[in-house]
């Protein structure tokens, strides 16, 4: 089954076995990528939306010099275009960070669904407001965050994406991710970025060896990152993420 | 919403510039984090100096522009 980490565990938005089976229908083809390949580009019309099944991806923006903002990584159950749908061109570019493996539904399949299914078309919609919400936590990292905040935070938030789609045990998970990526979605230098990663890792807070995150303190690194999972509307959050706790405001 | 003291203000901790690996490494409050190179911090450096003399001997709040 395709589609069986989309909206996994998301509150009030997880899909019946016939709404999945009407996304499962839907679907027209299944590609795999090759890692740091485009995928689609800003200004081209789409007339298809991908569903990420395995693997990593971003979306991302260039400045004039060509140096690239990562904008959001994608997870495993996540959409990357779906907002093409309504919009029909990304502002945006898409590109795997590892080897990836999507599931295609052409527009014209959700044009149908919009129609036939309102509870579903609810839930897609649902799927792109999370988006938006993770953006916005996005800028309030990028904002306000000093450096190390910065990767914390980041480190938490992906730690509980992976566990809200089952790919995260809570303390240690695969991130595909380099220094490179990491600085590129943080904002930093990948000399700064080298500097954090060891002094979360003599904080006791965490590792990142090989892309692989090992967390040490979830409870600490989660206050150091200013870290509140709210805005992911996962189900029960306390339950799925251990030693969750409040930052004071 | 905060209350309207807690709008950001000019930050009173200084920022904390390290040597990494051949450039230089600022980190401060409000989301300071920036990397230059030698030539580039030290021309900062003086650049701040310059202006903090002049900030000094300006009144609180007010625009001489």
């Amino acid at each position: 089954m395709f589609t069986e980490r989309f909206l996994r565990h998301k509150r009030g938005a997880t899909l019946s076995t016939a709404e999945r089976a009407r996304l499962e229908s839907g679907i027209s083809e299944v590609r795999t990528y090759k890692a740091r390949r485009l995928v689609a580009r800003a200004g081209e019309r789409l007339t298809e939306s991908t569903l990420l099944i395995d693997g990593f991806m971003c979306r991302y923006l260039d400045d004039r010099a060509g140096l690239r903002q990562l904008v959001a990584i994608h997870v495993p159950g996540d959409f990357l275009d779906l907002h093409a749908y309504p919009l029909q061109t990304l502002d945006h570019d898409v590109a795997t960070i590892t080897g990836a493996t999507a599931a295609i539904i052409p527009h014209s399949e959700l044009d149908i669904i919009a129609d036939a299914m309102p509870e579903l078309t609810r839930k897609l919609w649902f799927s792109t407001l999370l988006d938006a919400a993770i953006h916005r936590a996005w800028l309030f990292r990028l904002g306000r965050l000093d450096a190390i905040a910065r990767v914390a935070h980041f480190l938490c938030e992906t730690n509980a994406r992976l566990m809200s789609a089952g790919l995260s045990e809570g303390r240690r998970f695969a991130l595909g991710l380099t220094q490179s990526d990491l600085a590129e979605v943080c904002g930093l230098t990948t000399v700064h970025v080298n500097r954090v990663v060891r002094q979360l890792r003599e904080e006791g807070l965490c590792t990142f060896r090989s892309s692989l995150v090992e967390i040490l303190d979830l409870e600490r690194l989660t206050i150091r990152g200013q870290f509140n999972p709210a805005y992911l509307y996962i189900d029960d959050p306390a339950d799925r993420l251990p030693s969750f706790t409040r930052p004071k405001s | 919403m905060k209350s309207p003291s807690a709008e950001l203000q000019p930050e009173t901790e200084p920022g904390i510039a390290t040597a990494e690996q051949g450039v230089v490494v600022l980190d401060g409050q409000d989301g300071l984090a920036t990397t230059m190179t030698a030539d580039a911090a030290a021309r900062t450096g003086q650049s701040l100096i310059d202006a903090a003399a002049i900030a000094r001997s300006q009144k609180p709040g007010s625009n001489d522009d």
